[in-house]
């Protein structure tokens, strides 16, 4: 086409360019805060030229399409530092919700309890047979106890606050996975011509963005557009507008797996390496899991030492009846075996304790005591064996209780007593010991103590049989204790090994200051590591909008440009029919 | 490079943020005057800090154990010191009545007074602190020494084991004493010795004096004994009162915050506030709008 008509061809292909410019510059506008947004420009190319009479002429104006500022790699960066500082933000949370467990300053905390414990052993050795003393022990003991019970149990709370994020997390996922898989199909369908579906881009890219927070991904775009989202091992959560779900499950449905199709099950768990999975799991398999083996393990290796000491001792009166605390699950079985179900098999050894009688008024019978051996020879001695020897003494009784646990009784008018047990297997029964139990949930004060305080053993045995209520010896055994060193099991723990048992030669109160320590120490390094991951999220989000984001004065200076270049479009066609109006009146 | 209005508001967000947490961080150090309130604020120095105060925990007690420890030994050696002087009395007394000019009267009423010295050792090895008795071994609870007042017979019912008291990691001290061996059978001398007396029996008098002159020598080893035990635990104490001052520093040192640095710290944290919150708001305000 030629002449004139060629003029209002271009004029109209002007006002149309100008027009989608303007449009453009609103949407851009209109979308400034949007996040995940990027900018889009209108590109325009100049038509195609034809030849006409020798000269060659352009042909105007036309868009070609709209593009879309994005910088994928940058973006890519940019999701990948995000899942990061997720998975830090929620180790932090959970670090000072610990670290608020292990409060130091108030007067209740566990090492202010330990030292005061054996501060109490103290005043018992000062003053064995005084009443007020033996109470005070008595009462902080239970007091020491709950609190153990109470740590124990926030941390098994926090471990299952743990594992129903993770649970809903995994919803999250599957929800978003299927989103995704959905807009591939749609960007797929928008661009089946040569245009670039850039919202739905945009709005992939924030869904992309929104599955890294939860966990870590690698994302690739095939050639048709879809975008293939993979997570750790290898494991495709999106293809083209497929979508994979991740579900719980293992032996105690806290294990994180991946359904592939046809049936088949991938465990991640070991092998997420960021986002709010992975702190979550830190934090559920690796850091509280850690904290609580060693606080039973803590908790068994003091009830052990305490006990073991106390076993050895008497109070300020022999006993009536007395009923083990720990229970074997096989009566027949060797007691120093694990088969035998006791809590401390491995501390019982071969040697030999006394049990002395005495009658109605204090004499020792039989002018000695009885001697029982245990030994592991001959099949071993197991708890029938125990009671069998036990109760073939004159004037005490022995049974096994239903649970079985060993009961001692003396029959009207006698008492008994311990004493020199070396092979430790009073203490490993529960007979005449302190505390209960064997973990930091379970301990507690053994009832005999709390039916009456004078079964606190600070004195011991003398050769002749006869004990004295101003005697301190096994009190100041224990009191001892408070600075003797032992081995007590310290835990390292691994989301793909497991737990492994290590070991730490230090005091009870020392263990637990490292522990506490070592708490502090992880929280403090998590926090700088968040910070400073926080600082790159920042950087990154910068650079990023540098290229994509809305600058308000660009769009403004767009919108004038815009309107100016339609202002003149326009007066094109004014003129142009001007001359054709010209032309038409020519006679 | 370009920056999108986005930008700016984020990093606004961001600054902010951060200054409010600083400025929260500074105000629970001046309101609670610790350095230290969560773990993670210094995990070394808390560590060290458990120790400390469970050294000082230690250190009290031991303070308190020694206390009760030398109120004992105060007791013995105030009682042992009398005995003594009973003891040089009596010995006295038989060096008078073995002479010959004495009459059997004068030795009739000697008789009585050595009982009455008799019964007066009895007492004061009956000696007692707040209910326990100091010279019965570990049989706190009875009097360890009887008397029989037909026989005249003092039996000793209390054992061999010395109470004993921890003053230190590693340290314990005797502070009860085992009657039998701090005694002897000085009440059969003295008993001998009244016997010797009713019945004019020189002999028996100095066989009896040169008993007492035994006693009194054994007695004196035991006081000098509980001298040096004592001067043994003042010197603890007086350790133990050193380290708990030094042990109170350095707690002080590393838990507690300095008052004047903390208020500094938070006023900067203020005005560093206040300087962000100014230019964040001139900044918010500039627009092309307002021009176009």
């Amino acid at each position: 086409m030629s002449g004139l008509g060629l003029v209002f061809s271009i004029a109209k292909d002007a006002v149309a360019a100008q027009r989608y410019g303007m449009d453009v510059a609103a949407h851009n506008i209109a979308n400034v805060n949007t996040p995940g947004y990027s900018r889009q420009s209108p590109v325009c190319e100049a038509k195609d030229r034809f030849k006409y009479g020798g000269l060659i002429l352009g042909r105007g104006v036309k868009t070609t399409h709209i593009a879309r500022s994005c910088d994928q790699f940058i973006e890519n960066q940019l999701m990948q530092q995000k899942s990061s500082f997720s998975c830090l933000e929620q180790m932090d949370n959970y670090m000072q919700v610990l670290e608020g467990l292990f409060n130091e300053n108030s007067g209740n905390s566990i090492s202010a309890m330990l030292a005061d414990f054996w501060n109490l052993w103290h005043d018992i050795a000062n003053n064995p047979a005084g009443a007020s003393e033996r109470i005070g022990l008595y009462e902080h003991s239970i007091s020491m106890s709950e609190q153990f019970n109470a740590l124990s149990a926030d941390l098994s709370q926090l471990e299952t606050d743990l594992s129903n994020a993770v649970s809903a997390a995994v919803d999250e996922i599957n929800q978003i996975t299927n989103e995704i898989g959905l807009i591939n199909n749609e960007i797929v369908g928008m661009e089946a011509g040569k245009a670039t579906a850039n919202d739905l881009r945009d709005k992939r890219n924030t869904l992309v963005s929104e599955l890294a927070e939860y966990i870590d991904v690698k994302t690739f775009e095939q050639s048709n557009g879809t975008l293939t989202v993979i997570t750790a091992r290898g494991c495709v959560l999106v293809h083209g507008n497929d979508s994979y779900d991740l579900e719980l499950g293992g032996d105690n449905g806290d294990r994180v797996k991946w359904q592939g199709s046809g049936g088949a099950t991938a465990d991640i768990t070991g092998y997420i390496t960021s986002g709010k999975l992975d702190g979550w799991l830190n934090m559920r398999d690796e850091i509280i899991a850690k904290y609580k083996l060693d606080l039973d393990a803590l908790a068994k290796e003091f009830i052990w030492t305490v006990n073991q000491q106390h076993s050895q001792g008497v109070g300020l009166e022999a006993f009536n009846t007395v009923t083990g605390t720990y229970a074997v699950s096989d009566n027949g079985e060797e007691l120093g075996t694990v088969d035998s179900g006791l809590d401390y098999y491995n501390k019982i050894s071969d040697g030999v304790f006394n049990i002395w009688i005495y009658d109605s008024s204090g004499a020792v019978i039989g002018g000695g005591p009885t001697v029982i051996t245990v030994d592991s020879d001959s099949g071993g001695t197991s708890l029938t064996s125990i009671k069998d020897a036990i109760d073939a003494v004159d004037n005490i009784s022995a049974t096994i209780t239903t649970g079985g646990r060993l009961k001692i009784d003396a029959d009207n008018g006698y008492t008994f007593a311990f004493s020199g047990d070396t092979s430790n297997v009073l203490a490993a029964l529960g007979i005449n010991t302190f505390f209960t139990g064997a973990t930091a949930g379970g301990i507690g004060v053994n009832s005999k103590i709390g039916s009456d305080n004078n079964f606190i053993g600070a004195a011991q045995i003398d050769d002749d049989g006869t004990f004295a209520s101003g005697d301190n010896t096994n009190a100041l055994a224990i009191a001892d204790l408070q600075y003797t060193s032992m081995d007590i099991p310290q835990w390292t723990c691994d989301r793909i090994n497991g737990c492994t048992e290590g070991n730490l030669t230090t005091t009870i109160e020392g263990y637990y200051h490292a522990m506490a320590g070592s708490i502090g120490i992880k929280a403090a390094s998590i926090s700088r590591s968040k910070a400073f991951n926080e600082v790159m999220v920042n950087k990154l989000s910068e650079i990023r909008d540098s290229i994509s984001g809305v600058s308000l004065d660009e769009e403004m200076t767009n919108l004038i440009k815009f309107q100016h270049a339609y202002a003149a479009a326009a007066k094109l066609i004014t003129v142009s029919d001007e001359m054709l109006n010209t032309l038409l009146s020519v006679k | 490079m370009r920056v999108a209005n986005k930008t700016i508001y984020d990093i606004i967000k961001f600054n902010l943020g951060n200054i409010t947490e600083e400025l929260n961080r500074a105000n629970k150090v001046v309101a609670t005057g610790k350095r230290i309130t969560e773990l993670s604020d210094d995990p070394v120095g808390l560590t060290q800090a458990l120790n400390i105060r469970s050294s000082l925990s230690n250190i009290e007690q031991l303070g308190r154990n020694i206390s009760m420890g030398r109120s004992w030994l105060t007791a013995s050696e105030s009682a042992l010191t009398q005995v003594q002087n009973q003891i040089s009395d009596a010995r006295a007394l038989c060096v008078q009545m073995a002479t010959a000019t004495t009459g059997s009267a004068e030795r009739a009423s000697a008789a009585a007074t050595v009982q009455n010295t008799l019964e007066e050792i009895v007492s004061l090895a009956n000696t007692e602190v707040n209910g326990r008795y100091i010279f019965a071994g570990s049989k706190t609870d009875a009097a360890p020494f009887s008397r029989d007042n037909d026989t005249n017979v003092v039996t000793y019912n209390g054992d061999n084991k010395a109470f004993t008291m921890k003053i230190g990691r590693d340290a314990t001290v005797e502070v009860g004493s085992d009657g039998e061996a701090v005694f002897g059978d000085i009440f059969t001398t003295l008993s001998d010795l009244k016997d010797a007396l009713e019945a004019d029996d020189v002999s028996g008098i100095q066989a009896a004096m040169s008993n007492l002159d035994t006693h009194f020598d054994r007695i004196s080893t035991k006081i000098s004994e509980i001298g040096s035990k004592m001067l043994r635990m003042e010197t603890k104490e007086k350790i133990f009162q050193d380290l708990n001052i030094t042990n109170t520093e350095r707690l002080s040192k590393i838990e507690d915050a300095d008052i004047t640095e903390a208020i500094m710290d938070l006023k900067a944290k203020e005005l560093a506030y206040k300087a962000a919150l100014a230019s964040s708001a001139r900044v918010m305000q500039l627009s092309l709008v307002d021009y176009l």
